[in-house]
């Protein structure tokens, strides 16, 4: 076990560095950043931008540094300047990018003129990058300044401000899906083949096959939109608290910012996650209960004359709950991923919507920082999961 | 010597069960199920349309008609007499035609995502499970590896950095002609599509794959497996004609399901605004588009939602149906 959980962790640490690298390099290739309109303003007489200007922004934005060299002050926060030892500097010349790159029209393969770098005019060495701004590294807890949605500003400072907006709605989803789900599992899982059970499952089924943003904007629809034009107390759809006071029908005057006001505008971001994700907890909580509910011990339980309540709460929910709980660990890093749509369909102002802004921006320090904490917790869950397997079922032993 | 009279008296046929082949046993189990024969047939009359589109459409996708903004379902263009069923968008292009071209790009891309994804995971999960060993280990350690990422964050980041650098991956003129005429795309419109359809792909042969090792494992220690070598078959002849053949039912449930949720992937991109871009119709984005204006015409959203959704539920019961009708021990 011991052995296992060493291998696993060293695995996961593995996995998420690639994952890291993965998307720097990925968000590295593609065009755009900080530097897109600074080529519309250079070719505009008005605004003169000489050469070295550009070299400072690029600068200032690490761009003229190599791939590699950015990622390791990106991950890790080094290298800082050359090598010193003992009062003696090392690999001081050793060149890490390019500050002046050389640029030509290049015919690509579509027949179109592209403007590539082709060569250098003025390296970057090791030695030039001393004092200059730095993060502490990613692995330290230092995301680095965002480039475009907040300039400047720390990222940590972005994302610690959406973090708890992400948490209520997802903490709020999860109570709320098993305090409905399970039960709701349990009782059509008890009345196989009734009325209920049917309609449950035919529900059920429909829910796992709905898009989430097809069923957002059909709540948006029937619960906002609608009733507001027909001038009945309506919910509010977008953001998490609205900017100005406003009165709803029956409800009365809501005062913008309040608790009341916050309470209304998660109703629907919470109900359509929560709905669909019990329309999958739950189809999986009335197998597994069907499964235990065939089981002989079950069957003896009901033969010694155990009233059916026990039976079913006391033997073979137990035993039902056991692959559940796996799956429950193992959907929460995916909630954070589906709250990506759902916050984008309500405007709500959480992690997954920041993303969003994050990646149409070109703000990529934010976009990967969000996918880096994405990717650790979905190693911690995914391991979380195996081991808790063994726990919860001694059968099974991992090697 | 009445009873054995009575024997002789007894036909062949009245005692001996028809015989149906094993395609043929499916085929009745599955359309036992209902909601799976309905789902078929929605899928069927889908597909028809969508393949028929240049003639039941009577506008151009890109057609702009000015001043002919949200025009109501049914108006009728006084010039050409042509009839806008379900109305124009918010540039004056006809949304029936529309919806149509897009269902045709959008199924396309599933379809394609599907065929590929499913084709790799076969081959990767049959060598991974077959040969085992090392093989086995790296191949299954990658696909561990590649589920352990969050899926959707990295789509994302994927097809945001493809679409705004089309030329990074090259694609043969020749494909994406192909390609643009079953869509009926130019083949620079095409190539995000089939970034798109390689994206999707790119991910989904992994559950694939997964899925065809586990049966290969089992079917891999079985008796016919054991005689073909015997009679010398090579590797290739056993895993082409014992083990994919045999591994197929899952593959079969896993692509069909897989079909819906391609359909909605591509949508949930589109919709995101990272997927098949707006002068291109797909149900995705047409629905994104509609965000904008639904506080005015609340219809809009159901209009290109409601297809994705059929598609999704229907592929969801084909699936379920199949399931159903290829498992042997169950009794239907």
């Amino acid at each position: 076990m011991t052995a296992y959980l060493i291998r696993r962790v060293l695995q996961s640490i593995l996995v998420v560095f690639i994952s890291a690298v993965a998307s720097y390099v990925l968000l590295s290739l593609a065009p755009g950043g900080p530097l897109a309109g600074l080529r519309q303003v250079q070719q505009n007489s008005r605004f003169k931008i000489t050469e070295e200007d550009i070299a400072r922004i690029r600068a200032s934005f690490e761009l003229d540094l190599n791939l590699p060299i950015r990622f390791s002050r990106w991950l890790v926060g080094a290298p800082t300047g050359p090598l010193v030892i003992g009062g003696k500097e090392y690999f001081g010349d050793v060149v890490v990018g390019c500050r002046k790159p050389i640029e030509a029209e290049v015919l690509n393969s579509r027949g179109i003129y592209e403007i590539k770098i082709v060569g250098c005019k003025e390296d970057v060495l090791l030695k030039d990058i001393v004092g200059r701004r730095t993060s502490r590294g990613i692995l330290f807890g230092d995301f680095g300044l965002s480039w475009r949605l907040l300039r400047d500003r720390p990222v940590s400072d972005l994302i610690a401000s959406r973090i708890p907006k992400t948490l209520q709605l997802i903490g709020l989803e999860t109570i709320l899906s098993l305090l409905i789900g399970i039960p709701l599992g349990i009782y059509s899982a008890v009345k196989q083949y009734s009325k209920f059970d049917y309609i449950f499952t035919t529900l059920a089924f429909m829910g796992s096959a709905m898009p989430s943003f097809f069923f957002g904007l059909l709540f948006i629809l029937v619960f906002s939109i609608i009733p507001k034009n027909a001038g009945l107390p309506y919910v509010p759809a977008a953001l998490s608290e609205s900017i100005r006071d406003y009165t709803i029908p029956l409800i009365g005057e809501v005062v913008a910012g309040s608790v009341k006001d916050r309470f209304l505008h998660m109703v629907l971001p919470v109900a359509v996650l929560t709905i669909l994700n019990i329309a999958g907890w739950s189809r999986f909580i009335r197998a597994s209960m069907l499964d235990v509910l065939r089981q002989d011990y079950v069957r003896t339980a009901r033969a010694k004359g155990l009233s059916q309540n026990v039976v079913i709460m006391k033997h073979a929910l137990r035993n039902a709950l056991i692959p559940f709980v796996t799956i429950v660990v193992f959907t929460l890093p995916g909630l954070f991923s589906g709250a990506i749509i759902t916050e984008s369909i309500f405007s709500w102002p959480g992690m997954g919507r920041l993303y969003i802004l994050a990646l149409g921006d070109y703000d990529y320090p934010v976009a990967m920082a969000l996918f880096f904490i994405l990717s650790v917790l979905t190693v911690i869950a995914t391991l979380l999961r195996d081991v808790l397997y063994t726990i919860v079922d001694p059968r099974i032993r991992l090697t | 010597m009445t009873v054995s009279a009575q024997i002789d008296s007894i036909k062949a046929e009245a005692i001996t069960i028809e015989e149906r082949s094993p395609f043929q046993v499916v085929m009745m189990r599955f359309i036992k199920h209902r909601l799976a024969m309905v789902s078929m047939a929605v899928m069927i009359v889908i597909f028809i349309i969508t393949i028929l589109a240049p003639y039941i459409t009577s506008f151009q996708v890109d057609e702009l008609n000015v001043d002919k903004y949200f025009v109501p379902f049914g108006t009728v263009d006084e010039a050409t007499g042509r009839v806008h069923y379900l109305g124009t968008d918010n540039i004056g292009r006809d949304y029936f035609s529309r919806l149509i071209y897009a269902g045709r790009i959008s199924l396309t891309v599933a379809l394609l995502s599907v065929l590929i994804s499913e084709s790799v995971g076969i081959v990767v999960g049959a060598v991974s499970g077959f040969y085992g060993g090392w093989v086995d280990s790296v191949l299954m350690r990658f696909v561990e590896f590649m589920l352990t990422i969050p899926t959707l964050p990295l789509l994302l980041i994927i097809s945001s950095m493809l679409l705004r650098n089309e030329d990074l991956i090259p694609i043969p003129e020749s494909v994406l002609k192909t390609v643009g005429s079953i869509m009926l795309l130019g083949p620079k419109d095409a190539r995000s599509a089939v970034l798109i359809v390689i994206v999707l792909a790119g991910f989904g042969w992994l559950s694939a794959a997964q899925l065809m090792r586990g049966t290969v494992l089992s079917l891999r220690e079985q008796t016919f497996v054991e005689a073909s070598r015997s009679l010398g078959a090579t590797d290739i002849w056993i895993i082409f004609k014992h083990m994919i053949p045999n591994a197929m039912a899952p593959i079969i449930v896993d692509a069909s399901l897989g079909l819906g949720g391609y359909v909605v992937a591509e949508a949930a991109l589109a919709f995101l605004g990272f997927g098949i871009q707006d002068p291109i119709p797909t149900w995705g984005n047409m629905l994104s588009a509609t965000q904008t204006y639904m506080f005015d015409k609340p219809w809009l959203p159901l209009v290109p939602g409601l297809p994705i959704f059929i598609c999704s539920l229907a592929f969801n019961y084909i699936g379920d149906g199949l399931r159903d009708a290829l498992d042997p021990r169950l009794k239907l």
